[in-house]
Order: C-alpha cells, then structure tokens, then sequence
C-alpha cells in the first residue's frame, strides 16, 4: 500500500510544481498509483469512475448556478448591490470600507463566485474609496477578504461539491447551516474594516456617500430587490419543499434569465451565447475537477487512506479539540497553494471521516473546511482573491499582504467561531427542519 | 491554420454547450412544473438531465483546455528562466495529451464499447448507457489532439500556446 501511495504523492507534488492543471494532476497520479498498486485494467476504470463520478442529479446545480451567476453579474448588479448598501450604510464614518464588505456578500451570495464579487464590486468601489482617502492597499485586502463570504452565504457552488464527495450530506441542510456563519465572517470583516479606518481617519470627515444618492432608501431597496429575491426563491423553495436544490437552481437560471434579457434589459441577445460559452468553460473546469477527484477518492478508500489518516491523528492525540485544530493547520496551509474546489474534492475524502470519528456533524465540518478555504483565497502564493484583488485595484501582492493583516485575523477568529461553535452552523437548520 | 482550426472547434463545442444548456434548463422546469402543476412528474426528465450534465462537464473541459483556462498552480513555473519553463510547458502539455489520450480517449473508448455489448440501457430514455460515457472518449480525444497540437508548437519555437479566447480571466471558485 505504502509504495502506491508514495508514487500518488510524489506525482501530485511534482505536477503541481510543473503548473500543470490540477484536473490533469488528480489523474495522472491516480493511474500512476493505481499501476503502482498492481490494479488491472487502470485506463478503463478510471475513464468509467470520471463518467460515474459525475452522474448526479446533485451536482446539476453546479453549472445552473454557475449560468444564473453569470446571466446576473453580466448587467448592473454590482451598481444596485452598491446603491442599496449606501442608502443604509454610506452615511457613517468609515461607512464606504461597510458598503464595501455588505456589497460583496451580497453579490457574492448571488452570483455565487468570490472570484467575480472582486472584480465586479472592487472595479467600481476600489477607485470610489481611492477617492475618498482610503488607501488603496486597505481597500483591495477588505475587497478581496470580504468576497470570500460569499461562499458560505447560500447558494453555494462549493457545498454542492462538498455534499457530492461527502455522501448522504443535505445540500439543503448545507445551504442554511451557512447564513450565520457567512453574516458572522462578514460583520467581522466590517467590525475590521471600520476600526482600521477610524483609527486611521481613512475617509476623511466628510464622506456622506448617502448624500451623492440621488434616489431614496425605498427606491435603491426596490431596485436592489429583484436580484435579491433570487437567493429568497431558492432558500424559500428549498426550506418549503417545493424544490430540491437543483430544480432551484433551474429557477434561479429562469430567473436571471428574465432579469437581465426581460426586466433590467442589461444583457442583449446578442451577448448570451458568448456568456453561455463561458459557464460551460466553468462547469468545465469544476467538473472535470469532480470526475477525476471521485477516480482517485474510490481508490484512497480502496486502500483505506482515510482510515490510516484517522489513526494516524488519533495517535497524535485523542483530544477532539485538538485533532480539529490539527485539520485546520493542515487545511490553512494547504489553502496557501491549492484553489478551493480541488481543496474541497481532495480533503474531504481523507478528513471528514476523522471528524465524524470524533463527533463532528457532516454539516458543521463543510463550514470549518469552506471557511478556513476561503482563507486561502486571500493568502499567497496561490489566492484568486487576492490576485484579482490586487489586479482590479492595481498594486502588488507584497503590499498589499501588510494590509491584509487585521483581515486574516477577522477570518482565522471566525474560523475558530465556526470550528468550535457547532451552534453557529447548526442552530439555524435544526430550527428550520432541513436536518435532525 | 492551426489556430484557424483551433477556433473553429471552440466555436462549435461552444454552439453544442449552448443548445444543452437551453435543454437541460427547459427539462429540469419541465419536471418541477410537471410534479407541482400537473401533479405527476415526467418520468425522463431526471434521466435525461443527467444525461446532458455528463455531456456539458465534459465538453465544457474540453472548452476550457481551449481556452488555456484550467486551474494550475503558478507557484514555481513563473518564476524560472523562459528556456526552463519551455520545457515546463512541453512536460504539462505532454502529460495533458497522456491523459485525454490513454484514460479518456482509449479506456473511454473501450469503456463504451464494453456498454454497448452489455447492452445496459437507461431505463426512462431507454437508449444504450454507453451514449452517456461517450462523452468520455469525444472529450478525450478532443483535448489529446489539441494537447499534441500544443506541445508540436512549443516543440517548434513557440514560447507559449495562443488561445483563440484569452480576454477574461474567469475563475472557478
């Protein structure tokens, strides 16, 4: 067993090193490891794990939320987003850095893709706050942290993914048990945000954002509320029953679809088939990612990987606390250089046993694995984030990582919130019904 | 040339992409509409729609090849001498067509014709399961050929590969 495990390893690791994609990598090494490990007819049964793999109902979502995404982002919705956050939050000192934070979990939340909240939020308020005397390095490291609540604000592409290797995890449940601790990231970045500021006197005395509206607070919310009642219809649908979460996310395409071609007018006819293009290439992406993830996962559980992980941390100490944090330092590091989806598909398999192994609810275990994830979003070397933050804001990953700081430390203290306050996952979908 | 048959395949996968899409939405409503409206819901559509997932996944990866947009890990190849990370790319490049070609392509292929002689069949569309691992192979071979395509260039002088659509920078996550 050892001997084909080393072979996995080493060629994930020299792969990676290459820049090769990871979808490629998952594979290769599990064939390497596979021929390693003595199996017989390796290429047919990998090709038949990639087909199966992906024959779910489940994991439909993915690329229906990944279009409805699309179809959003694609028009005004960031401006909207913003108008609506300012007619509430504009108005204080240090207001900008919470319209800011507010903005991103909104359209995070939305267009499902911290990725696109950075580019679309940050490209129009980092240059706003560059104008009202934040600093840029500020407001790149508070765009690109709070773009990343998004991914635990529902609907999420990344708990599909994490419901789908988990096994027997509701999506449902997964989607509810993620409102709270999203918010809490959230406020705490803002709590962040706004302390730097003041201290720092960013944004001047005089920053009335509110006043430079010209429409009223009912007018941005009217506005705002269609693209909002996108995240109600799926959560609505799912929590009464009327859908599963991938019918809801057919919806939500229906419903984007009529947003922006029908109702906004945003998105000409013209533009769909180039946008549509562009979701396949995402699914494309993610999916494959998925396909070749459940080849090599059937084959760490064929040679009981997980369970020599289980022991292996339970040897080391047999205090959960502990072994919780242990797989957090693990997760932390591995988010530096790894993206989120690959992340996800890899360590579930091997650590969520553990976690089960120590009392750990399925659920609350998704929202410490995202969490500590999306801080890897944030972190050099690899963090998408990040990068896209410090490209839309133009400046560099040196300067702006001084920046990020007191960001890194609102997310690890939400992270230890979330790992250690089962309740904060758990609560609000126990109230709801969607788990036991 | 190359590229000129580069963009033409990107255009139609793209076209193919489109069309599932369009299905895949129509169906999924059909069967919520179906089930809540008419109160009993359509037997294919749930098949069917996973059906055309495999199908758009992988077609969509292999757009993605296309378009050079597949996550990778920038950690090191940026950071060598241009010669070096040639022969980076060649390796990737390489390793890609490896891939697509023996496991999707040639495993795929077997894999289908295994399923055809099963003759195991989806039992609400009732078609051959072998249609649905299909996708495999098409994909496969899609990518081996454009991965060969791409290591011949590198091979030939070129320092990097041209995407026939490289203006957006779209990620997954």
């Amino acid at each position: 067993m050892s001997e084909g495990l080393a072979v996995l390893l080493a060629v994930f690791v020299a792969l990676m090193l290459l820049d090769a994609p990871i979808a490629f990598v998952i594979g290769i090494a599990t064939v390497m490891a596979a021929w390693a490990l003595g199996y017989g007819d390796v290429l047919v049964s990998v090709a038949r794990d990639m087909g199966n793999g992906l024959d779910s109902f489940a994991l439909l979502a993915i690329p229906f939320f990944i279009l409805a995404g699309d179809l959003m982002g694609a028009g005004g919705l960031a401006g909207r987003l913003i108008d609506f956050a300012a007619v509430f939050l504009g108005r204080f000192r240090g207001g900008l850095a919470m319209v800011n934070t507010l903005t991103c979990m909104l359209f995070g939340a939305i267009s499902g893709s911290a990725a696109a909240a950075v580019s679309s939020v940050g490209g129009t308020l980092i240059p706003e706050m560059n104008r009202k005397g934040y600093p840029k390095d500020f407001n790149i490291a508070l765009t690109s942290t709070a773009a990343t609540t998004g991914l635990l604000i529902p609907p999420s592409n990344v708990m599909i993914v994490y419901a789908v290797v988990a096994s027997n995890v509701s999506i449902s449940a997964l989607f509810i048990a993620g409102v709270i601790p999203g918010i809490v990231v959230g406020l705490l970045i803002m709590a962040v945000a706004l302390i730097v500021s003041r201290k720092n006197g960013y944004g001047g005395e005089q920053e009335h954002v509110a006043g430079e509206i010209k429409r009223s607070a009912l007018v941005c919310t009217w506005r705002a509320l269609p693209s909002l009642l996108l995240v109600v219809f799926v959560l609505g649908g799912i929590l009464s029953g009327w859908f599963t979460p991938t019918e809801a996310s057919a919806v939500a395409v229906l419903w984007a679809f009529l947003l922006a071609v029908v109702i906004y007018r945003e998105v000409p006819i013209k533009m769909l088939p180039r946008l549509a293009v562009g979701s396949a290439r995402t699914t494309g992406i993610v999916m494959l990612l998925v396909a070749v993830s459940q080849a090599m996962s059937g084959l760490l559980t064929e040679e009981q990987v997980p369970k020599f992980v289980s022991e292996a941390l339970l040897g080391f100490s047999s205090n959960p606390l502990m072994i919780l944090l242990t797989i957090n330092i693990i997760l932390l590091v591995v988010g530096t250089f790894m993206d989120m989806t690959p992340a996800v598909l890899v360590f579930t398999p091997i650590f969520l046993p553990v976690a089960v192994g120590i009392g750990i609810d399925p659920v609350h275990f998704g929202m410490i694995l995202i969490a500590n994830l999306c801080i890897g979003l944030c972190t050099p070397p690899v963090g998408t984030c990040l990068f896209l933050g410090c490209s839309v804001g133009k400046s560099n990953i040196a300067r702006v990582s001084v920046s990020m700081l007191p960001f890194y430390g609102a997310m690890f203290v939400g992270l230890m919130l979330i790992t250690y306050w089962p309740a904060l996952s758990l609560w609000l979908p126990k109230l709801l019904g969607v788990m036991k | 040339m190359w590229n000129h048959i580069k963009r033409i395949t990107a255009t139609s996968l793209g076209w193919v992409a489109i069309a599932v899409f369009i299905v895949l939405t129509a169906d999924v409503l059909l069967g919520v509409f179906s089930r809540k409206i008419l109160g009993d819901q359509v037997r294919w559509t749930e098949e069917l729609a996973r059906f055309l997932l495999v199908w758009i996944s992988f077609l969509g990866g292999a757009i993605a090849y296309l378009d050079d947009k597949h996550l990778g890990v920038d950690l090191l190849v940026d950071r060598i001498d241009p010669a070096a990370q040639r022969i980076a790319r060649i390796v990737t490049h390489g390793l890609v067509f490896a891939f697509a070609l023996g496991v999707m392509g040639i495993g795929g292929t077997q894999l289908v014709i295994d399923r055809f002689d099963s003759g195991q069949v989806l039992s609400a569309l009732q078609i051959n399961k072998a249609w649905f691992y299909l996708a495999v192979p098409v994909s496969g071979y899609v990518i081996s050929l454009f991965a060969i395509g791409n290591v011949i260039a590198l091979l030939a002088g070129a320092t990097d590969i041209e995407n026939p659509d490289s203006n957006d920078g779209e990620v997954a996550s």
